[in-house]
């Protein structure tokens, strides 16, 4: 049931505060296999997280288009979708949260119930599932935003900087489990993250955008299962590393809107 | 699978005083102010304050001959069913406006307009065409208490968190569902805040109806006895209306308790 996921000239325009049009996804063609876990890098403001959300069917696209599993994609339980912020209904339990996706789907309450829980012991919060979100951590509340992207099922996994906002140690055993659930279901997953280590970390190939356009689509021909530390001293590893983060630092500082356009920086 | 740690809830308000406390520095309070009341009472030249318990004392007399009570029900009636209509009619039309863009464009000017405009001054109005009966009285009270309910629903509605309603759209939420299960409850925090406002208009316009149409109830009171002279009923009446007060904004307060357990 995983489907890939395939972009065919997409592009994607927003009318800026100025009245301007900006150009979010420019004439974007890119293929995920099904089964893959593909990252999505690049600088801020380069279109990453609308080619999610167009990805989801969220927003259609204003030429081009995306298919997912062969057809055109609808939000819905056949696509988990994990946000930076969590996104989790503070008024209602860890549970009810999680539930929540469950609900378009044709489960009696007793079954919505037990599925819930499953997915909050396979994140390890099955004890806080009558908690409230504003009782957890930040590292907790993607855990359950993560059971709730992973209780229906879906074959594909969408993830817009999931661990972003968490702190270093929390994000490194996240991006730990995260393989570790990939790997038992093999979701086809697209997962945007400023975070070059963690791209290389995670990924099978590497999506380098620029600017809305696809500038590098990369191979992670690194061996699985990854860990840390081993992962990260491996010389393909660093080499890749460097790679991308020259390009990185080449495209913010030639970019007359970045803080950091035509400065000397030494990275 | 994944391992867990012991504590995993991070709880406990840092600020959080302990109640018996909180009810000693009260009681103590009361005191401080009953004091201040004796002292007030006994400096001023006579009758025009009366002392703690010679209140007491008429508030019993009160209470015996039966007119406190049947002033006290008159009032609370007039109170519950013109603030019980303000809600009925507030809530579903702030959440109306809220969902319906044009319905919210088109009318939220003239709501603005009518709550900015003091309420009574239609009070005349209102006699002309309801009379100085019961039915003006609730009606004043519900003008009074529908404005702030009315403004705040439709605000809460209006702020409803787009993070999240993308989230249950992402999840394959149906409109009626993201309403029920996004919007609406994020906006309770605002229909009870505007709850607690209406209630207390509410009050307030109890009294000023009892006192602008046919005298009754505890404005009723107010009135005969504040032209009387008669200071200690005054006084009895002035505390009674206090004590409404007390009850209605208290309950109000469980009540956004219960509903905001989430708030931790």
């Amino acid at each position: 049931m995983s489907g890939g996921l395939t972009f065919e000239g997409v592009t994607k325009r927003f009318a800026r505060r100025d009245g301007e049009a900006a150009t979010a996804l420019d004439a974007v063609t890119l293929a995920v296999e099904a089964q893959t876990f593909v990252a999505l890098i690049g600088p801020s403001g380069c279109g990453k997280t609308t080619a999610l959300r167009v990805a989801n069917g969220l927003i259609a696209p204003d030429a081009g288009r995306v298919m997912v599993g062969g057809a055109a994609p609808r939000p819905g339980p056949e696509m988990g979708f994990v946000f930076q912020e969590f996104r989790l209904m503070p008024w209602a339990t860890v549970l009810a949260n999680v539930e929540f996706a469950l609900e378009p789907l044709p489960f009696s309450r007793l079954e919505r119930r037990d599925r819930a829980r499953h997915y909050l012991a396979l994140v390890g919060l099955e004890r806080a599932a009558g908690s409230y979100p504003g009782q957890l951590s930040g590292g907790m509340k993607q855990r359950v935003a993560l059971a709730r992207a992973l209780a229906t099922e879906p074959g594909v996994l969408l993830m817009d900087e999931p661990f972003a906002s968490l702190d270093a140690q929390t994000r490194e055993l996240m991006q730990g489990e995260l393989l570790q659930i990939w790997a038992a279901r093999k979701p086809t997953v697209l997962f945007v993250t400023h975070s070059v280590d963690e791209a290389l970390m995670l990924a099978d190939s590497v999506v380098l955008m620029g600017q809305g356009r696809v500038l590098e689509h990369l191979d992670v021909d690194l061996p699985r299962p990854r860990n840390l530390a081993a992962t990260r001293s491996n010389a393909r590893f660093i080499a890749l590393r460097d790679h991308l983060w020259a390009r990185i630092r080449d495209l913010v500082l030639s970019d007359p809107k970045s803080a950091f356009f035509g400065r000397e920086v030494c990275a | 699978m994944l391992k867990v740690p012991d504590r995993l809830v991070v709880s406990a308000h840092p600020t959080s005083v302990s109640v018996t406390a909180v009810a000693v520095v009260r009681a103590g309070f009361l005191v401080f102010i009953l004091a201040l009341w004796w002292v007030a009472s006994a400096n001023l030249a006579r009758n025009i304050l009366p002392s703690p318990l010679t209140t007491l004392e008429t508030a019993v007399h009160l209470l015996y001959g039966g007119v406190l009570q049947r002033a006290t029900l008159q009032s609370i009636a007039v109170y519950l069913s013109g603030f019980g209509l303000a809600i009925a009619f507030a809530i579903p039309l702030g959440v109306a406006m809220g969902a319906f863009r044009p319905l919210g464009k088109t009318l939220e000017v003239y709501v603005y307009a009518l709550a900015a405009t003091p309420r009574v001054a239609f009070i005349p109005l209102i006699i002309v065409i309801l009379g100085l009966g019961s039915e003006a009285k609730v009606f004043i009270v519900f003008l009074g208490a529908a404005m702030p309910i009315l403004i705040n629903t439709y605000a809460g509605v209006r702020q409803a968190d787009g993070n999240l309603i993308e989230m249950a759209r992402s999840v394959g939420a149906s409109g009626p569902r993201i309403f029920a299960r996004i919007i609406l409850p994020g906006a309770v925090p605002y229909v009870i805040a505007g709850l607690r406002l209406g209630a207390t208009i509410g009050l307030i316009n109890t009294v000023v109806a009892e006192l602008y149409t046919a005298v009754q109830g505890l404005g009723g009171l107010l009135a005969i006895y504040g032209n009387s002279f008669r200071m200690a009923e005054y006084f009895v009446v002035v505390l009674t209306l206090a004590a409404i007060g007390v009850v209605v904004t208290e309950g109000l307060r469980v009540l956004e308790l219960r509903l905001g357990r989430w708030r931790v």
